[in-house]
C-alpha cells in the first residue's frame, strides 16, 4: 500500500481509482439502447395527454380539475377559505373561486400553518405516470407548494409531456425540478399507507384555460 | 454446538417480528412483479441495460467523477471530496460552523449512516434531526434500521406509540394516521428552526450534474425549502451518464422497491435556488465520498457498486425473511449486504465474512436486482477470499479429505460401499457433526451407494433392457 | 434471463451420450439415474457410464474451498472428456459444470479444458427439451404434482423445460403453488451450516405446496428432494416427491411403451 502524501483528498480518491481501474483491460462500454423500451406499456400517441395524465394522476391519488366549475366546487364542499396563491395567476383563480375564498400573495412563514391550500403554477406534467413538473422559475414559492395541506398546481395544456423519457429530454434550465406523483405518503408505520406527511395530503392539478 | 451467528440471530428473532419482515417482504416483492410485468414487454430487458450503463460507469469512474465535478462547478455548486468517514464529517461540520449553524434537518441517507454523521455532529453541538418518518423513529429510539428502504419493518405501532409519548409527543396513540400526524407537526417546527438540510442522492448525472433524489414523504423537499444551506453527501459511484438515461433508473428503482411508478417526489437537483426564488438555500455544497468504494473498485466484487439502493433483493431473499436486516450487523444488510458490507471496511472482512455464506445461492437476489448484480457470484467470490485468508468459518465442513476421496474412484467406489454401515446404525450416533445438524432437521434417505452402478453394467451385460 | 455460457452452448451432434450419475444418486437415489437411463434409451440414446466420475465439485465450491473443487472439477473433466453430450439429472451439478467452474477456473491454465466440459454439458430435461426437440411427453399418469423449479436452474431453460414436459403427460395435471420463487432450503452445504433457516424455508415450501393438495412433489434436483423428503419423512407429512426422470419413466410404463 503506498504511502504517497496527496494534496488533497480529491487527487487521493482519483488516484485510488485509477489504481483500481488500471487492470482491467477492456473497459465495460455504453450500450447503445433504444430509448423506446423505458416507455410504459398504457402509451398511446393518439390519446388526449390531458385525458391520460388524468387516468394516471387518479391513479395515484391525486385530483385533477378540468374547468373552472370543479374547482370551485372542490373548494366550496371542502370550506378552503383562505390560502397562498401565485400573484400571476391571481385574477384569474380570483374569478374562479368562491366568493368567501381570500387569497394571499405573499408567503407568510409565521402564518405557515393557517394556509389551508397553495396555488401555484406547475411547468408543465407526465402523463404516462401522472406527475406534475414544478420548478423553481415557475413556482412563485417552494413552501407555497409544499407547506399547506392542498396543493393546486396550475397546469397548461401544451406543456404536458407523454412520457418519462420526453420530460428529461426536455428538462429546463432551471436549478430544481421536482415532479410530484400525488399527495406525500408514507407506509412505515406496519406497511400502512397513510398520506399527507410532510408535504400535501391533497394534491390537485388545474387545466388551465 | 456453534451456529453461524446469522443462523443463531434467526433462532432467537421475536416471531412477532419475523412474521412482520416476512409479510412486508413478500408484499413487495409481488408488487414488484406486477407493477414490472403489467407495464413493460420486457422487463428484464431494461435490467439488462440498466446494469451495463452502471458497470461501464464505475469502470470509467477516472472519467466521470471530473465530468460531475464540472458540471456542478459550473452551476454555482462547490464539490467536496471526502476519503473516509472521518474526512466527510469533519467537512460536514465545517459547513455548518462556517454559517455560525447549530440546526441540521437530515432526508434519508444510507450514507450518513454509514458515516455516523449524527452522532458526531451532536457531540460538536449540533442538532440533526432525521426528517424521514422511518428514520425519525429509529433516531429516538437509538436504535438501527433494519432495511435500507423500509427502515422500521421490524417495529409495530404500538412500540411507535410508545417511543412517542417517551419524546413528549403526545399521550400514548398507536393510530398510525396521529402518530404521522403528530410527526408532520413536530418536524415541521425543526425544518423551520434548521439552517442546513442535508440529503443524499439516489444519482448524479454526469451530464447536468443534476442530483437525483427520491422520497414519498416530501421530507427531503422541506430540508431545502426554509434552509440557508443545501449539503448533498453522495457516494461515488451513483453517476449516471446522461439525463436521459434517467429514464431507466426511474423506471426500475420505484418498481423494484414497492411497486410504485415513481416514487411521489423525484427532484433534480444542480445548483442552490434560482436568485428570483423567495424559498431555498443559497449554498449548496456536495460531498463526494469514497469510504472504501475504491478499495471494492479494486477488487473481484466491484460490480456490487451498481447497486442503486432499491432494496428489492433484501425483499426476496429467503434467509433475510427468517433472520432480519439486524443479523447482519451492518449498514447494509440483505444480499447487497452480504458482498459489500464485508468489502467496504478491508479490515471488517474478518469479523463480517460470515455474512457471505449466510445465503443458499438461490440467486433470487440477481434475478430481481435492477441492475442485474450477479450477487451469487460475488458471494462465492468472497467464500474463496475468507478461505485464502484462513477465516474460521463455524459448521462449514471441511473440504480437503472429501476432495481426495472425490478424485480417487478407488476410494470413492469403496466409500459407496463402506456407507451401507448408515443403513444400520442409528444417524442420530453418527458423531459427524454435519451428519448431526443434517438429521436435526430432516431424516437421511437409505444408503444405496453402488447399487446403480451395479445395475448398469449388470443390464449392458445380460444384454437386457 | 440466460446465462452468458448458455448462449454459446452448441446443439448435440448425435444421441451418443455420457451419464454423469451425480453423488447423490450414486449414494442413496438409484432409482433416479435408473429412470433416467430408461427415458434416455427410450429416445434413441446411445449411454456410456463412465466408471471413474464422482462429483461435479460443488460442495467444495459453495464451501469457498475452491482448490479442492478444482481438483475434483480436473478429475471429472479428464473422466468426461469424450466429445459425446454429457447429460446429468440435476440442475445444480449441470449449472456447476457450465458456470460455477467457469468462475473458479477463472484464472487457471486449464480453463480451456474446463470450458469444453462446460460446452456439452446439459441437463436432463432442458436436452430432452431442447437438446432433442421434444416438446410433448408419451405414456400417461394420472397424478397431480407439485412442481418444484430449483434454483440453480435459474438461468437456464430447465424450468420450464420440465414444466412443459411434465404438463404434457396425459391424465398429469399441474398444481400451482405459492411462492415458487423462494428457494426450499436445500443450498447444498447450507443445509448443515445455517440448519435452523435452512429447516423454516423447507417448511415454509412444503406448506406451500401441500396447500395446492398434489398426489406428488416434484423436482429436477435431488437436492432439494432430499432436504423436502427428509422433512417429510421426519415430521411424518403425508407427501410424496419423486424426482422428474421417474415421473417421465412412470409415464412410459403407464402408457405401455416401455
Amino acid at each position: 500500500m503506498s504511502t504517497e502524501q496527496f494534496a488533497s483528498s480529491r487527487e487521493k480518491i482519483l488516484s485510488k481509482v485509477n489504481t483500481a481501474l488500471a487492470p482491467i483491460k477492456d473497459r465495460a462500454a455504453m450500450p447503445e439502447y433504444d430509448p423506446r423500451i423505458t416507455v410504459t406499456k398504457t402509451f398511446d400517441p393518439q390519446a388526449d395527454q390531458w385525458a391520460f395524465f388524468k387516468e394516471e394522476f387518479d391513479k395515484v391519488h391525486g385530483r385533477t380539475f378540468s374547468t373552472g366549475a370543479e374547482i370551485e366546487a372542490f373548494f366550496a364542499s371542502n370550506n378552503l377559505t383562505y390560502g397562498y396563491c401565485d400573484p400571476k395567476i391571481l385574477a384569474l383563480m380570483s374569478e374562479i373561486l368562491p366568493d368567501n375564498v381570500l387569497l394571499e400573495t405573499q408567503f407568510d412563514l409565521a402564518k405557515i400553518d393557517s394556509y389551508q391550500f397553495g396555488i401555484t403554477c406547475a411547468s408543465g406534467a407526465i402523463a404516462e405516470t401522472g406527475s406534475i413538473i414544478l420548478t423553481d422559475k415557475d413556482t412563485s414559492r417552494r413552501l407555497g407548494a409544499l407547506a399547506p395541506w392542498v396543493h393546486i398546481a396550475c397546469v397548461e395544456h401544451s406543456s404536458i409531456h407523454a412520457t418519462i423519457h420526453d420530460a428529461l429530454k426536455a428538462m429546463p434550465d432551471d436549478p430544481n425540478i421536482i415532479w410530484c406523483t400525488g399527495p406525500s405518503k408514507t407506509a412505515d408505520i406496519e406497511g400502512i399507507l397513510i398520506e399527507g406527511v410532510h408535504g400535501p395530503g391533497i394534491q390537485g392539478c388545474f387545466l388551465l384555460p | 454446538m456453534a451456529y453461524q451467528k446469522i443462523d443463531s440471530y434467526a433462532q432467537t428473532l421475536d416471531e412477532e417480528v419475523r412474521t412482520s419482515v416476512k409479510n412486508a417482504s413478500a408484499l413487495k416483492t409481488k408488487s414488484r412483479v406486477d407493477s414490472l410485468w403489467r407495464d413493460f414487454q420486457d422487463p428484464d430487458k431494461l435490467r439488462e441495460v440498466s446494469g451495463l450503463i452502471k458497470q461501464h460507469v464505475i469502470e470509467n469512474l477516472d472519467t466521470y467523477l471530473p465530468k460531475v465535478e464540472e458540471a456542478l462547478t459550473e452551476r454555482g455548486v462547490k464539490v467536496h471530496w471526502a476519503s473516509d468517514a472521518e474526512e466527510a464529517r469533519k467537512i460536514i461540520l465545517g459547513l455548518m460552523q462556517s454559517i455560525g449553524a447549530k440546526k441540521m434537518v437530515k432526508s434519508k441517507s444510507m450514507v450518513s449512516e454509514e458515516i455516523e454523521l449524527g452522532h458526531y455532529l451532536e457531540k460538536h453541538g449540533m442538532e440533526a434531526v432525521e426528517t424521514d418518518l422511518g428514520e425519525y423513529i429509529v433516531q429516538i429510539d437509538h436504535d438501527h434500521p433494519s432495511h435500507i428502504v423500509t427502515p422500521i419493518i421490524h417495529k409495530n405501532r404500538r412500540q411507535i406509540a410508545e417511543s412517542f409519548e417517551r419524546e413528549g409527543l403526545g399521550e400514548y396513540n398507536d393510530d398510525p394516521a396521529v402518530i404521522t400526524a403528530r410527526a408532520r407537526k413536530f418536524l415541521r417546527n425543526k425544518y423551520l428552526e434548521a439552517e442546513v438540510g442535508l440529503t443524499g442522492a439516489n444519482f448524479i448525472s454526469a451530464e447536468s450534474g443534476r442530483l437525483v433524489i427520491v422520497t414519498n414523504e416530501g421530507n427531503s423537499r422541506f430540508c431545502l425549502a426554509p434552509t440557508k444551506m443545501h449539503i448533498a453527501l453522495v457516494g461515488i459511484e451513483k453517476i449516471v451518464p446522461r439525463d436521459t438515461d434517467l429514464a431507466l433508473f426511474l423506471n426500475l428503482l420505484a418498481r423494484s422497491a414497492t411497486g410504485q411508478k415513481l416514487t411521489i417526489y423525484t427532484e433534480f437537483i444542480n445548483g442552490p435556488k434560482s436568485p428570483e426564488q423567495p424559498d431555498g438555500p443559497e449554498q449548496m455544497h456536495v460531498v463526494l465520498l469514497d469510504n472504501g468504494r475504491s478499495d471494492v473498485l479494486a477488487s473481484e466484487c466491484r460490480d456490487i457498486l451498481r447497486c442503486i439502493r432499491c432494496g428489492a433483493c433484501l425483499n426476496v431473499c429467503p434467509v433475510y425473511r427468517q433472520a432480519s436486516g439486524h443479523a447482519y450487523r451492518s449498514v447494509y444488510p440483505g444480499p447487497v449486504g452480504a458482498v459489500l458490507s464485508p468489502i467496504l471496511d478491508a479490515k471488517k472482512f474478518p469479523e463480517l465474512a460470515d455474512l457471505p455464506k449466510a445465503s443458499s445461492l438461490c440467486g433470487a437476489c440477481h434475478e430481481v436486482c435492477p441492475v442485474n448484480i450477479p450477487i451469487p457470484d460475488l458471494l462465492l467470490r468472497l467464500r474463496d477470499k475468507a478461505k485464502k485468508e484462513h477465516i474460521h468459518s463455524p459448521n462449514t465442513p471441511p473440504m480437503g479429505g472429501w476432495s481426495i476421496l472425490a478424485s480417487e474412484p478407488i476410494l470413492w467406489k469403496s466409500a459407496l460401499i463402506a456407507g451401507a454401515v448408515m443403513n444400520v446404525i442409528n444417524p442420530d450416533l453418527i458423531p459427524l457433526p454435519p451428519v448431526k445438524r443434517w438429521t436435526m432437521v430432516r431424516k437421511l434417505p437409505d444408503w444405496h451407494g453402488g447399487e446403480f452402478r451395479k445395475w448398469f453394467k449388470n443390464r449392458k451385460v445380460d444384454g437386457k433392457k | 434471463m440466460l446465462l452468458e455460457h448458455l448462449h454459446h452452448r452448441p446443439k448435440p451432434a448425435n444421441k451418443k451420450i455420457q451419464l454423469m450419475t451425480t453423488c447423490l444418486c450414486d449414494a442413496f437415489f438409484d432409482d433416479v439415474a435408473k429412470a433416467t437411463v430408461q427415458v434416455l434409451e427410450y429416445l434413441g440414446c446411445e449411454i456410456s457410464l463412465p466408471d471413474e466420475q464422482t462429483c461435479c465439485g460443488q460442495p467444495a465450491f459453495n464451501g469457498g474451498d475452491w482448490p479442492s473443487s478444482r481438483r475434483v472439477v480436473r478429475h471429472t473433466a479428464k473422466v468426461f472428456h469424450s466429445d459425446d453430450t454429457v447429460v446429468t439429472p440435476s440442475g445444480s451439478c449441470a449449472a456447476m459444470l457450465f458456470h460455477g467452474a467457469l468462475l473458479e477456473f477463472e484464472k487457471e491454465k486449464d480453463l480451456p479444458e474446463i470450458e469444453k466440459l462446460a460446452n456439452k454439458t446439459w441437463e436432463l430435461t432442458d436436452y430432452i427439451y431442447n437438446g432433442l426437440g421434444i416438446k410433448t411427453w408419451p405414456g400417461k399418469l394420472n397424478a397431480k404434482v407439485a412442481f418444484h423449479r430449483s434454483c440453480h436452474t435459474r438461468g437456464t431453460e430447465s424450468g420450464p423445460a420440465s414444466l412443459a414436459l411434465l404438463d404434457s403427460i396425459e391424465g398429469l395435471e399441474i398444481m400451482p403453488f405459492g411462492e415458487g420463487e423462494q428457494c426450499c432450503g436445500f443450498g447444498g452445504t447450507f443445509s448443515v451450516t445455517f440448519p435452523f433457516i435452512s429447516s423454516q424455508m423447507g417448511h415454509a415450501k412444503l406448506a406451500h405446496a401441500q396447500a395446492s393438495n398434489p398426489d406428488y412433489l416434484v423436482s429436477g434436483d435431488m437436492g432439494c428432494l432430499m432436504h423436502l423428503g427428509g422433512i417429510v419423512e421426519r415430521d411424518g407429512m403425508k407427501l410424496k416427491t419423486r424426482h422428474a426422470a421417474q415421473i417421465l419413466r412412470d409415464s412410459l410404463i403407464e402408457g405401455g411403451l416401455i
